[in-house]
């Protein structure tokens, strides 16, 4: 080639290649190119020789990973050279050198457009080259109507023409908006009856892309493709050099049937007929042969069958053929066909009614599940997976469940996983289920999530039947020499649960149940301990009669962990010890577990969740989207005694805030946040809507007339701007929330607004009453969590109907209502008991929004729900030592906030810190030597924060009690916030005389307009 | 005394093991591979020579073309470690006759165990003195004990010998003429604005001897440094000379130096090992007296040239001169073309260091030549990178100058015998880090 006589050249690659490392090849780099550098800026030009021998080293380095960013110029003005050898530098340096952003590029671009149009072909193939590498906008822009014209003129040789369509392929990809392709479907039809395989197999390539963006205006392709196809399929007019083994061009087969792959169906009859044709031709022409790339080839055209066959929803009989084929496959020795038949099964099972074939070759699946290729082996697991269902689940599960021993590591989890998912939905009785779960446990104890235990137990707790049958099972497994911890954990809990109820079989009387679940203490860990504590204690509330020896055992071992250093086995322990030694009570308070509500299997939802990771198996995806309904096939079976009839999600939907709305809601919040950083006097927080009815709002400094202006707006504006109120005031977000006008006929009994700030400060009391219903609640908070439980009363004799609740969560807040019956009958209550998480530190307030029917009345009500911002505190007593370096450490916005609060209710400091003390803001007295001055501390959960410590100073004007001033610090800049608003909008807070002036949701009482419309000088006069 | 290598591994830059030496088993034998995987293979290499990787620390340094890696599991004692690997190459260099680099360590692996064996026992530094050493560690080959030759020379008992007063010399040294040669080495360390003024300037000096001496000789050596000058005066009650006196920094001795003696009475005494050896090292950062000025003046004219002239000043005595003056001006990357001119020595640009390099072969004291150069820049696709401007860089030695003005004063011999001694003394300056920003 044309390197063949510049010897500089050679000399330099030689010399790089034999440089001994990288810093010599550097140096001899570097070398190279100052030398360039200096020929380039010779005054004298360079010889077309010259020019030609440098650039080619450029390239050569640019080639070796250095940065070359000079002789862009002398690349790009090669290309206009005459003689090829120069342009064909200049060609190949400016495609590898450039990239479609280039300025230098628009000097190119006539040159090229010139070698496109000249009659030199070899020119023309450079330049389509050149513009296939870049293929820039602009050069799509310019150059796209050539390229057309040369890929369908008659004139040009097929060599150019296939460029041309390459070409265009790629301006077409690139920028298919600047291609122009209207009309274009004659002349694909045209291209198509091409005879030349080369420029058929680009054209093929174009015709793909265009399908593939627009199906509708190449209808009239479509036979033209079959035609194709058939003229391959029959090998007719194949010249020799388009033969691959034997094979009529398979790139073009393979082209052809993606192509069709793109049309919805075939609808002429006769064209579906011979395209099923040579469809068939394909599937029972392939073999295995020993030839590797003839294997190759002819299953990549067969692969591509299926999957058109797939695509067109063929009749049985083919579908039948095809697994037939995959099912030879699978038994087939080479790996990679073996591959590819497993997953084109899995795919196959997307078209349905293929599952009894498939279920055929189950067999031979299962025999891969060994294979010593481990993607042979994962694929073989999706397809048992996919293909599993009630007639075949027992086989599938029990060879998983003996696989599971052999199975390497990587797969055991997700092995398990589907194993207890299958077991799970296709079980044909439960006792078979627990008999899986146990054994997948024993066998593979490190793999099996936590998730899966607790479904098991779920499982027994609801069915009384299988009680005895789990039990006598962890009996059984509780007797191997070594067990896994989570075994012990099952067994531990049936037992303890359960053990009861075998106590007349022998080696079951409790005593001996006791010890042997003894024995496995001192092996497990502390996360276990609990559980068998509970178990101690439930065996011991058992025995009747009491035993006196097996209860000074437990009182010993009870004893014992009562100072364990684990919180929550020390209180277990001291709770049962004090509980046990109540004799007859502890039957009550360890009776039974309730049962479970119904939930969707949380496996099923973990599995979703990872597949949606390996998007790839879209077809098992699909499958188990589809079988997702029946997925708790078992489960309903029973009738739930006792409860009503409840659907089976027990799952609330929450409906799902917008995201607009989120950003909304961060929107005005990071405004609120400049504000409060830029005027850090103003008491004012909240951005004012437009309709603002005080428009020196901002410069009034009197921080109560900016709260008046304020709450003054508040139940004018628009509901959906609640969310931005929740700053300075305590116009509190549900005030303004609307009701329809024909709920109002009921009137609430008591203020709901006060009785919602007492639940804000302890944890039972009345929500809500009215003259039908009363809902009290009862609430234990826990680290981030809470348990909440509505009591819903009636108070009449005849019943509530259409009872609804449903919980709309802040974004903050996880919550979980389990089912409310839609009747409450008279006289009774009804107890829901709610899930709260805390994710994040936030004052927004959750909203239930209750509707129930007495007689014709529709009463509607949006509660409020006393999960606030302190029911998430933990009172926590610090010491100076700890104090001051935490104080000291957090330093300056956003961790450390203060503000001088005005208009504060006046009151004393005793007042103060036991009001502090009441939002569990422990006032911690002696750290500040000012008597003045108060400092709190409490620790904060959340699940984004976990546990946080929140310090909190206020400094009070003996003088003027109406002002004070706040600094609150914590590690997370939301909390610090978050907790310097609460404090002050409690510290602000009136607390509702009964004259009041507060304000009052007043679409629950709308027919008090005092307090709908406030009045600005009363709200003053409260405050001061 | 704590640890100073659990490994120690000698790599080629490709990050192979050339020769490895485990003295404690708490590293895993694989903990080269994490420092290829960590150091070697990435850009921090020579940014720091110690480095934590998974609870072990690595020590390293760059030899002409050899990595020696030091690992660490516990607390240790890093400059131990790093004297330790210098001791080390010292030794090898003597053994292999100079060169020290991967062919040489290829060519001795048998001697290098051997070294590796005798110089650290469990990872606490033993003799690494070459003198000593080779005695006992020969390259010659073994001696079947059942020949009947017997050996000529003594071994000595190397109990003794180690364990000695001095252990350092030989006992039954005998010369025909008994010669010294002192050296006093200083190494110019320098960075000076554009403006001329010092940001920062030191000098770190050796004195290097080298004696042949008979019998145990008593050496004394007297320079013109503060201490030594106060304390003489004090003794004899006699007014320091008006001459000027040199503060030194930190000092390090021999250990043949008798430290008791320098505390009482300040002055440098010693039994000198036999033949070469490094007598003390020192640092003076006061009153450095500064062999060169350079005046660069560079100005960027428009986009794609350059003007730089260079003056550089030898402010040494007048019958005094450099030799090997280098003086290498940055100059972009994109230099393409330069012509010069100079007052004296050649200049060249060379594209590798991306600097102009000005040799002056023997520059006079009191002269100053000049360069002035136009440089063409050669106009690139992407947006001009604004230039750095390195500072520019200065190689030189100066002989029979000292930059601290540090002198011999008397370099006294005394031996049982009383025979005459030839003493030699020579000085010399190079230019260390030398770097005049421009």
């Amino acid at each position: 080639m044309a390197l063949s006589g510049m010897r500089g050249l050679s000399v330099f690659i030689s010399d790089v290649r034999n440089c001994q490392n990288k810093e010599l090849e550097r140096l001899r780099v570097d070398k190279e190119l100052g030398n360039i550098r200096t020929r380039f800026k010779n005054e004298k030009g360079l010889t077309p020789y010259e020019k030609k021998k440098y650039v080619w080293k450029m390239l050569y380095i640019y080639m070796l990973g250095y940065d070359v960013d000079f002789g862009h110029m002398e690349a790009v003005s090669l290309i206009s050279a005459p003689k090829y050898p120069e342009k064909q530098v200049g060609y190949i340096v400016t495609s590898s050198l450039l990239n479609e952003n280039h300025d230098f590029l628009r000097l190119a671009i006539n040159t090229v457009r010139n070698d496109i149009i000249g009659r030199n072909e070899t020119f023309q193939c450079l330049a389509l080259t050149l513009v296939g590498n870049i293929g820039g906008r602009e050069f799509a822009e310019s150059l796209a109507p050539d390229v057309q014209k040369l890929l369908i003129s008659s004139s040009c040789r097929p060599l150019v023409r296939k460029k041309a369509a390459l070409c265009l392929l790629r301006l077409y990809r690139k920028n298919p908006d600047v291609v122009n392709v209207d009309g274009w479907s004659d002349r694909m039809a045209q291209l198509l009856d091409e005879r030349d395989m080369g420029v058929l197999t680009s054209s093929m390539s174009l015709f793909v892309a265009l399908v593939s963006n627009n199906h509708e205006a190449y209808w009239s392709c479509l036979p033209k493709c079959v035609k194709v196809l058939e003229r391959l399929a029959r090998n007719q007019d194949v010249p020799q050099e388009y033969t691959y083994y034997g094979i009529p061009s398979p790139w073009l087969q393979v082209k052809t049937m993606r192509a069709l792959q793109y049309f919805p169906t075939v609808e002429d009859p006769n064209t579906r007929r011979s395209l099923f044709e040579v469809l068939q031709r394909v599937l029972m022409g392939t073999d295995v042969v020993k030839n590797v790339n003839k294997n190759n080839a002819s299953h990549a055209v067969l692969f591509e069958a299926l999957a058109l066959v797939m695509h067109l929803d063929a009749e049985k009989e083919m579908m039948s053929q095809c697994v037939a084929l995959l099912g030879k496959f699978i038994a087939v020795r080479e790996p990679n066909i073996r591959y590819l038949g497993l997953e084109n099964m899995t795919r196959m099972l997307m078209v349905a009614d293929v599952q009894d074939i498939i279920k055929r070759h189950q067999a031979q699946i299962i025999t891969s599940l060994k294979d010593p290729d481990i993607s042979i082996r994962r694929r073989a697991l999706d397809l048992l997976y996919g293909m599993c269902d009630v007639s075949n689940a027992k086989d599938i599960v029990e060879e998983l469940l003996q696989y599971l021993s052999t199975a390497d590591f990587a797969m055991r989890e997700e092995l398990s996983l589907k194993a207890a998912i299958l077991a799970e939905k296709f079980a044909p009785d439960l006792s078979w289920y627990v008999d899986v779960i146990l054994q997948l446990i024993d066998k593979a104890g490190d793999f099996v999530s936590d998730d899966i235990w607790f479904r098991v137990v779920q499982f027994v707790t609801n069915n009384e039947d299988l009680q005895p049958y789990a039990a006598m099972k962890a009996r059984e497994y509780l007797d191997k020499p070594a067990i896994h911890e989570t075994m012990v954990k099952v067994s531990a809990y049936i037992l303890g649960e359960y053990s009861h109820l075998l106590a007349r079989r022998p080696g079951c009387s409790p005593k001996e149940i006791f010890s042997i679940i003894h024995e496995k203490l001192p092996t497990v860990s502390t996360s276990t301990i609990p559980i068998l504590l509970s178990t101690y204690a439930k065996i011991l509330m058992h025995t009747q009669p009491p035993d006196q020896d097996l209860q000074s055992q437990i009182w010993t071992i009870f004893s014992k962990y009562e100072s364990c250093i684990d919180a929550e086995i020390q209180q277990r322990a001291v709770e049962y010890h004090a509980l046990s030694m109540k004799g007859a009570a502890l039957m009550d308070i360890l009776a039974e577990m309730p049962k479970f509500p119904e939930r969707q299997s949380s496996l099923i939802k973990k599995a979703e969740d990872s597949e949606a990771d390996t998007a790839e198996q879209s077809a098992i995806k699909l499958r188990a989207q589809q079988q997702s309904s029946n997925a708790l096939v078992v489960t309903d079976q029973r009738p739930a005694n006792g409860t009503p009839p409840v659907s089976q999600l027990g799952l609330v939907k929450v409906p799902i805030m917008s995201n607009e709305k989120i950003i909304h809601g961060q929107d005005q919040s990071t405004g609120e946040q400049v504000v409060a950083h830029t005027n850090g006097a103003l008491t004012i927080m909240d951005p004012q809507p437009p309709s603002t009815p005080s428009p020196d709002l901002l410069g009034d400094l009197l921080g109560p007339l900016a709260i008046e202006g304020n709450t003054g707006i508040a139940p004018q504006s628009d509901p959906n701007m609640g969310s931005g109120f929740e700053g300075g005031t305590n116009a509190d977000a549900l005030a303004i929330a609307p009701v329809e006008e024909q709920t109002n006929t009921v009137q609430p009994i008591g203020n709901i607004a006060e009785r919602f700030q007492a639940l804000c400060l302890k944890d039972s009391g009345v929500l809500y009453e009215d003259p039908y219903i009363q809902i009290g609640i009862k609430a234990e908070w826990r680290v981030h969590h809470g348990q909440l439980v509505l009591f819903l009363g009636n108070k009449n004799i005849a019943p509530l109907n259409s009872v609804q609740a449903l919980i709309l969560p802040p974004s903050h807040l996880k919550m979980e209502l389990s089912l409310v019956p839609e009747t409450i009958p008279p006289r009774a209550q009804v107890q829901c008991p709610l899930e709260v998480i805390n994710l994040q530190p936030s004052r927004d307030v959750a909203v239930l929004d209750f509707s129930y029917k007495f007689g014709t009345h529709m009463v509607n009500v949006k509660l409020r729900l006393p999960a606030v911002l302190n029911k998430f505190f933990q009172p926590i007593t610090v010491t100076a030592e700890e104090f001051f370096p935490q104080w000291r450490s957090l330093s300056g916005p956003p961790l450390k906030l203060q503000e001088v609060v005005r208009g504060v209710r006046p009151m004393l400091l005793a007042e103060m810190v036991a009001l502090f003390n009441s939002l569990r803001l422990m006032v911690c007295p002696g750290l500040d030597p000012n008597a003045n001055n108060l400092v709190a501390s409490t620790t904060f959960y959340s699940e984004s924060t976990r546990a946080m410590l929140c310090l909190i100073r206020i400094e009070t004007d003996p003088a003027d009690r109406t002002q004070l001033r706040m600094t609150v610090a914590s590690g997370d800049p939301t909390l610090t916030y978050e907790l310097k608003e609460f404090i002050k909008e409690q510290l602000v807070y009136i607390p509702v005389p009964s004259r009041s002036a507060a304000p009052m949701p007043p679409q629950v009482r709308p027919t008090s307009p005092p307090n709908a419309v406030l009045d600005p000088g009363a709200l003053l006069a409260g405050l001061l | 005394m704590p640890v100073a290598a659990s490994a120690i591994y000698f790599l080629n830059l490709r990050g192979d093991v050339l020769i490895n030496r485990l003295y404690r088993d708490d590293v895993g034998g694989n903990m080269v591979d994490a420092f290829r995987t960590h150091i070697m293979q990435t850009k921090e290499l020579g940014t720091c020579p110690v480095r934590q990787i998974g609870g072990c620390s690595f020590f390293y340094m760059r030899i002409s073309n050899v990595y020696i890696v030091i690992v660490v599991s516990s607390n240790a004692n890093v400059a131990c470690a790093f004297k330790f690997v210098v001791e080390a190459v010292t030794l090898f260099k003597s053994y292999f006759g100079g060169a020290f680099d991967e062919d040489a360590i290829r060519n001795n692996f048998v001697l290098i165990y051997e070294l590796l064996d005798e110089i650290m026992d469990f990872g606490y530094p033993q003799n690494l003195s070459p003198e000593i050493l080779k005695l006992y560690i020969t390259q010659e080959g073994v001696r079947s004990p059942f020949s009947s030759k017997t050996s000529d020379k003594l071994v000595p008992n190397a109990t003794l010998q180690v364990t000695g007063a001095v252990g350092w010399r030989r006992e039954g040294l005998v010369y025909k003429k008994n010669e010294v040669f002192l050296d006093i080495v200083e190494s110019v360390n320098l960075l000076m604005s554009s403006k001329g003024s010092v940001l920062r300037c030191d000098v770190t000096g050796k004195v290097i001897m080298k004696c042949f001496l008979t019998g145990m000789p008593d050496l004394k050596l007297g320079l013109n440094d503060k201490i030594g000058l106060e304390k003489e005066s004090q003794l004899k009650t006699r007014p320091a000379k008006s001459g000027k006196t040199i503060e030194l920094d930190d000092v390090t001795f021999h250990q043949c130096v008798n430290l008791t003696r320098f505390n009482s009475e300040k002055t440098v005494s010693f039994v000198p090992p036999d033949g070469e050896f490094e007598l003390m090292k020192y640092r003076i950062t006061e009153g450095v007296n500064l062999p060169f000025r350079v005046l660069p003046t560079i100005k960027e004219l428009g986009r794609t040239r350059m003007e730089v002239n260079v003056k550089v000043k030898s402010v040494f005595g007048a019958k005094m001169f450099a030799l090997g003056v280098v003086i290498k001006i940055p100059v972009p990357k994109q230099t393409a073309k330069t012509s010069f001119q100079v007052t004296s020595g050649r200049a060249k640009y060379n594209p590798s260091i991306d600097c102009l390099v000005w040799k002056i072969r023997k520059f006079p004291g009191q002269t100053e030549p000049t360069l002035s150069a136009e440089i063409e820049l050669i106009s690139t696709m992407t947006e001009k990178k604004s230039w750095t401007r390195p500072p520019i860089q200065m190689e030189f030695q100066v002989p029979m100058f000292t930059a601290s003005g540090l002198r011999v004063r008397f370099l006294k011999v005394w031996e049982k015998s009383g025979y005459n001694t030839v003493e030699w003394v020579r000085y010399i300056t190079k230019g260390g880090s030398y770097e005049v920003r421009c």
